[in-house]
């Protein structure tokens, strides 16, 4: 269910950063979160002058005015202070691999009940109450 | 309406597949939610090799985001995640590890 959006300007990232940046994302989803490593979803989107992406989780579209932009949707139910420190985290480790200024990376987190996914043939748990089946 | 966002991994779902695809998603949701509730939509992005991954690797799973009318009972709502998960995988041939699908109701603000 994560999936982490990168907008990022054309040629801005090398393969070896984009695989960095998605390992680190998932280090901090998950370090955070209960969700299996395997369930985090990162893609890297190059953007033209539009700065506006739809949103995955939510209606209408995500706005945003800086060159690079996370645009994150998750599973629902978690605290607002959950939710910052997952946002802060991946801003953070975006700077340092990318290696640009963190004036220049902003991002946002919609979420999306747990049950209106379905996730390898099954519909996804709440957060809290997954099953120990849910980790194999 | 309804109003799909396809989210393909480049080089997994051949673009021949996309009418066949896009006809039996529309017949899914119909099929489950009603004549009444389309039309359906649907958009395309590709996300590039070398540009997707999943669990810090390279990615092949497809992700399905979909808008559907408010009020959905919860049974309904994953009897169509169901379906449209098995359309997909019997037109693409993917397997159920390779696709996530969501259907949210339609003023969810998130």
């Amino acid at each position: 269910m994560p999936f982490y959006r990168c907008l990022i300007p054309k040629c801005s990232l090398s393969y070896g950063q984009r695989e960095r940046i998605a390992v680190a994302f998932t280090d901090v989803h998950c370090g955070i979160s209960t969700a299996p490593r395997r369930f985090v979803q990162v893609a890297f989107l190059e953007t033209t002058a539009t700065r506006e992406v739809a949103d995955t989780h939510g209606s209408g579209m995500l706005r945003y005015d800086t060159p690079y932009f996370i645009a994150g949707g998750n599973r629902a139910g978690r605290s607002p202070e959950t939710k910052s420190r997952i946002l802060d985290g991946l801003i953070e480790r975006f700077c340092q691999i990318a290696k640009v200024p963190r004036d220049q990376v902003s991002g946002t987190i919609t979420e999306a009940p747990a049950s209106w996914t379905m996730e390898a043939g099954k519909i996804l748990p709440e957060p809290g109450a997954e099953p120990a089946e849910w980790y194999d | 309406m309804i109003v799909f966002d396809l989210f393909l991994q480049e080089g997994c779902v051949a673009h021949t597949l996309r009418p066949t695809l896009a006809a039996s998603l529309e017949a899914a949701s119909l099929a489950v939610l009603g004549a009444d509730a389309g039309p359906v939509e649907i958009r395309w992005t590709v996300i590039r090799k070398g540009f997707g991954f999943r669990g810090g690797r390279p990615s092949t799973t497809s992700l399905v985001r979909g808008r559907i009318p408010d009020g959905c009972d919860p049974k309904i709502r994953a009897n169509l995640l169901r379906t449209i998960g098995e359309a997909w995988c019997r037109v693409t041939g993917a397997g159920e590890e390779e696709v996530v699908v969501s259907a949210r109701d339609w003023s969810w603000s998130g």
